[in-house]
């Protein structure tokens, strides 16, 4: 190995220096053949690839800096047997190889995918109650001033949430000035019937049904897992810019995923035949929408978040007990004082529309 | 010893093909699917290892030796230390709007924009010295001692000041940056020189002053073109707004006065960067640029091609076509005393340039 010419640098300055190692026990050193430079010994297990490629050959030491040797063509065979092997595709994949690694981590992104998807489910039960109220009560305050109430909706409103929600699950109930038919319940137990919804109802019958899912999505905690989802999302995606600015308003449009939907369907009926209110008024409230779609824009807004689907208003319907005697949900005077709560509210901010 | 058609002007040249490169590539796509971008990092190491080995200056290759991990790392430091103050304060001024402090929630706003703003100067100046601390040649590693803090107070106000005047002051502050960024970066025991002067790039910069002079004439003759084709229509026959003709004539408008723009931020980026590489200089070395306008616009016209035409699958060798276009363009005059040029002793940051890539904006 006498004859076999490196080049050297030493990592302390950029003098390229030519030299032929002489072994040593479990290493070499370097030595120049024309001087009397020699340098400090090395260990085999010290070396690590700097290049391999198109007959040029570099490595580097573990602990030293810059310092390479390197050579052009093949090392003698005894050199390149203790030479380290290069890495090509990063540590893990080259131990198992491209096309397991590949299919490794195919299976586990399947995984990965479907546990960012459903974690909000199982996380958002082990939410404290309190932290979600909390952070609810901070998110909304007091919604800008766009809660409708006159003394009469109020108590009317009362009356119905006392009906639908008799142990007081949903911690507030109020009509929004928003003109969407929509509703929703956002983290700490809040439920807006926006205006719009209600005046799109024929009957207070349709606001308990609306009412009941909406208390099912409160007893679910489903827009807590909701809002885990999205921040889920979000970072998953690495934007913080897009996604999280529109946080609140997503959660307006924000289906829960059609379990969640039925279930809180089946909170509704629950209630709606404890209370003795005849669920076929929220069937034809289906109805109605679903033949409005398309039609109106404001209607797409309770569509995007709530598809309703055939079953859904035939659920509604069969759950209609035949010959009972239902009563209404409000007195004629209740439901008019729940109607025009925004209009006869005089400290009432002004309408906002949210998603445009 | 030298294979002269491979030698690139002045020192630097590119010895990579792109059919090399391309199993690189494929695999580096591959695997960042299905690792669902998390192998992006790793993948961007194994690029640059490839580029940096074929890229020689004067007798030797230079050597990449960040890692993958480190970049890793980086972009997850930067996502917590970012990203959830971030978060914080999407969900602090929605809750101050709502709670009807609108004037708050704006200084909330401002304040979180102006920190986003200085974090993406810090993250280019972050991101030049992490490549520099990487980029090893003769066993000589780059760097800077600068933290790059106060770089990041100049970026805000730099680019503040330069939006003053429509805009006139962009030139002054783009250059400012560049040579304070420069000015504290090293490789080896020296430091880089540069002194970019902002005054003659500034004629190619008054380009974008001519744009709306050049759109009015445009739509002038769009506007006569109409009115002739109307004219030549049949009498009695209503003009057609909604016909194929006229949407014809507007979408390529519309692509006219984007590309018009284009053409101009190409020609002006040209003469910057040709203005801001010769100014550049180590120790006895200076450096040139050569592409001029035209090398550039071929340049983005080929990589608009090459992906519209492979259906986006030629992105992954965008990369590979700017590193090359980037080195065959560079050159270095002067001389170079390599028993002078001792090893850095700048610290090298553990971390790769997180904050860059969790910002998504260029080093250069
Ligand atoms: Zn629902």
């Amino acid at each position: 190995m006498e004859d076999f010419l490196l080049w050297h640098y030493d990592g302390k300055s950029a003098t390229r220096r030519s030299v032929v190692p002489q072994t040593r026990d479990g290493g070499f050193v370097l030595a120049d053949p024309e001087s009397d430079w020699i340098g400090d010994p090395v260990a085999w297990s010290d070396l690590v690839v700097i290049r391999q490629q198109r007959g040029h050959s570099a490595y580097g030491h573990r602990d030293r800096p810059g310092w390479r040797i390197g050579f052009t063509g093949d090392a003698p065979p005894e050199f390149a047997a203790l030479l380290p092997k290069n890495e090509h595709y990063g540590k893990w994949v080259d131990k198992i190889g491209l096309w397991p690694a590949v299919g490794t981590f195919a299976t586990l992104a399947v995984v990965a995918i479907f546990v960012l998807f459903q974690s909000p489910q199982w996380l958002a039960p082990l939410v404290p109650q309190s932290w979600e109220n909390n952070l609810g009560d901070a998110m909304i305050g007091d919604f800008g001033n766009r809660y409708c109430r006159t003394p009469e909706s109020a108590a009317a409103l009362q009356a119905l949430v006392r009906e639908i929600d008799p142990k007081g699950e949903a911690r507030q109930v109020e009509i929004a000035n928003i003109p969407m038919v929509n509703a929703i319940t956002l983290p700490g137990g809040h439920i807006l019937l926006f205006d719009g919804l209600v005046q799109a109802a024929d009957s207070p019958d349709e606001l308990a049904g609306v009412l009941g899912h909406e208390l099912g999505h409160v007893r679910h905690r489903d827009s807590m897992a909701g809002l885990l989802r999205q921040i889920g999302v979000g970072l998953f995606l690495g934007g913080f810019g897009g996604e999280a600015g529109n946080t609140l308003s997503n959660l307006v449009t924000l289906s829960y995923g059609r379990k969640a939907e039925a279930a809180a369907d089946g909170v509704a009926i629950e209630r709606l035949e404890a209370a003795d209110i005849s669920p076929k008024a929220t069937a034809d409230f289906f109805a109605k929408l679903a033949r409005k779609e398309g039609s109106n824009a404001r209607v797409m807004s309770f569509l995007s978040s709530h598809p309703v689907s055939d079953d859904r208003r035939r659920r509604f319907e069969t759950s209609v007990v035949a010959g009972r005697a239902y009563r209404s949900a409000l007195t004629n005077e209740q439901w008019q004082a729940v109607r025009n709560a925004c209009r006869d509210d005089p400290n009432v901010a002004s309408p906002i529309r949210w998603v445009s | 010893m030298q294979d002269e058609d491979q030698v690139g002007r002045d020192g630097f040249a590119f010895e990579g093909n792109w059919r090399e490169y391309a199993p690189i590539a494929f695999t580096n796509l591959l695997l960042t699917i299905v690792t669902l971008g998390i192998y992006r990092f790793w993948a961007t190491t194994r690029s640059r290892r490839y580029f940096w080995e074929n890229t020689r200056f004067i007798d030797d290759h230079l050597e990449w030796t960040g890692k993958g991990f480190e970049l890793f790392l980086g972009f997850v430091m930067a996502l917590v230390l970012i990203g959830g103050p971030v978060l914080f304060l999407n969900f602090g001024v929605q809750a101050l709007i709502l709670h009807g402090h609108p004037l708050f929630a704006m200084l909330t706003a401002l304040f979180a924009f102006l920190l986003l703003f200085y974090m993406v100067g810090l993250a280019r100046f972050r991101a030049v010295r992490y490549r520099l601390g990487r980029t090893w040649w003769h066993g000589i590693r780059g760097g800077s001692e600068d933290s790059g803090l106060r770089y990041g107070v100049s970026y805000v106000w730099k680019t503040f000041v330069g939006s003053f005047l429509l805009g006139l002051l962009v030139p002054w502050s783009m250059m400012s940056l560049w040579n304070e960024r420069w000015n504290a970066m090293s490789f080896g025991p020296h430091r880089f020189e540069a002194a970019g002067d902002y005054r003659n790039v500034f004629k190619r910069f008054l380009l974008f002053y001519l744009f709306p002079i050049l759109v009015l004439i445009g739509s002038f003759v769009f506007g006569a073109v109409m009115v002739a084709m109307q004219s030549g229509a049949p009498q009695g026959e209503a003009p057609d707004p909604d016909s194929l003709v006229s949407q014809l004539a507007f979408v390529g408008m519309a692509i006219g006065i984007y590309a018009a723009l284009g053409l101009i931020a190409l020609a002006y980026y040209a003469k910057f960067f040709r203005e801001a590489v010769d100014e550049l200089s180590l120790a006895d070395l200076n450096f040139h640029f050569y592409a001029r306008t035209k090398d550039w616009v071929m340049l983005i016209l080929v990589d608009i091609l090459l992906v519209i035409g492979t259906l986006g699958i030629g992105a992954i060798f965008l990369d590979y076509r700017h590193w090359k276009f980037f080195i065959t363009n560079l050159g270095a005059t002067g001389s170079i005393d390599t028993d002078a040029l001792t090893q850095s002793t700048t610290s090298l940051a553990r971390h790769g340039e997180g904050l860059l890539d969790a910002l998504d904006v260029g080093a250069f």
